[in-house]
């Protein structure tokens, strides 16, 4: 069964394209039933900052090799303490996705046991992807301000 | 003879024997299989891949480095022995390059590492590349290409800067300090 024909909540953005905004509890009910309906392939976990609406966007992104069609599934989650279950058991694929976000955004998955350092080693400031970290001010007080070697 | 000509023959004869340590970063490792393929044959200048840092002479950065690669490039050159040398690929390896404002790219190589010899370009073509290897023969066998030198010299210096970058504070002594004392 197709995307639209499963949940008559998703919306058709155009051909190919299925967006279903839904909760934080009903992802795992929705990526279950999807992967059992033809959409295997779970392509990527992706995060938006909305900063001025105080939330996180996690975007899910299926495809269906069958239907040709790509499912987004949209969740938003609190920007002051980010939790969300992690769904490593439905696709093995996303533990890594929720490490990239963890470190890059700050979310918490619950339940993921590898959620330490992973591109960034020993990461002191607040997470580098979040709106409110200011890239060119910490390049600007970092990087430049590092003495060059001086020969004598 | 005298010590110094035997160092003379010495880089004479070593410079047309480099070794280089397969180790790739950015967007420059697209540009070495042409360099050291048929197409320009880097090995008529004596100059080959070899599989480990030990047993190498030259280590190319071919493009950005994130802190976490910077961390294993030094152990890559501190495994070198020497005399070793390095050439900085590129404009990331001099200021940042396109990566100018980027939290995780380092942007000037030579505070890290000593940097014998830049390639200037975005990314430097094969061309440039080999122009660049006669160029650093030229220095060995007149003695120029001294980085090795430096990098004992001001150890400490370098050291220092690697410590910064690598906690991403500058006053990284200090906090890993306090860090401890918890």
């Amino acid at each position: 069964m197709m995307a639209q024909e499963l949940f008559p909540q998703a919306q058709k953005i155009r051909e190919g394209r299925i967006r279903i905004e839904t909760t934080k509890d009903e992802v795992g009910t929705i990526l279950r039933k999807l992967k059992e309906n033809g959409y295997d392939h779970f392509v990527m976990l992706s995060c938006i900052d909305w900063i001025n609406d105080g939330e996180f966007e996690l975007v899910y992104h299926m495809w269906s090799y069958e239907y040709r069609e790509h499912v987004m599934i949209s969740i938003r989650v609190d920007r002051e303490n980010p939790t969300m279950l992690s769904l490593r058991d439905i696709f093995p694929q996303i533990e890594t996705y929720e490490r990239e976000i963890h470190e890059m955004f700050g979310v918490n998955f619950i339940g993921n046991p590898r959620l330490g350092d992973f591109i960034l080693e020993g990461w002191p400031h607040i997470p580098p992807m979040r709106k409110d970290f200011d890239t060119e001010k910490f390049v600007k007080d970092f990087y430049y301000k590092i003495p060059e070697v001086r020969e004598e | 003879m005298r010590n110094e000509d035997w160092k003379k023959i010495s880089r004479l004869v070593s410079k047309r024997s480099l070794w280089m340590v397969h180790f790739c970063t950015g967007c420059g490792a697209m540009e070495m299989p042409p360099v050291m393929t048929s197409r320009y044959d880097m090995e008529r200048f004596g100059m080959h891949a070899m599989a480990t840092p030990r047993q190498a002479d030259i280590l190319l950065i071919t493009g950005y480095l994130a802190v976490k690669t910077l961390k294993r490039v030094v152990q890559v050159y501190e495994q070198m022995q020497d005399p070793k040398y390095v050439i900085g690929f590129g404009s990331c390896t001099i200021n940042g390059g396109m990566y100018w404002d980027s939290y995780n790219t380092i942007k000037d190589l030579s505070k890290y590492i000593p940097v014998d010899l830049y390639i200037a370009g975005c990314m430097p073509r094969p061309e440039a590349i080999m122009d660049a290897f006669l160029k650093l023969m030229d220095m060995i066998d007149k003695g120029e290409a001294i980085g090795w030198k430096k990098y004992r010299k001001y150890y400490d210096q370098y050291k220092r800067n690697q410590r910064m970058a690598f906690a991403y504070r500058l006053d990284e002594v200090k906090e890993i300090k306090e860090d401890d004392a918890k």
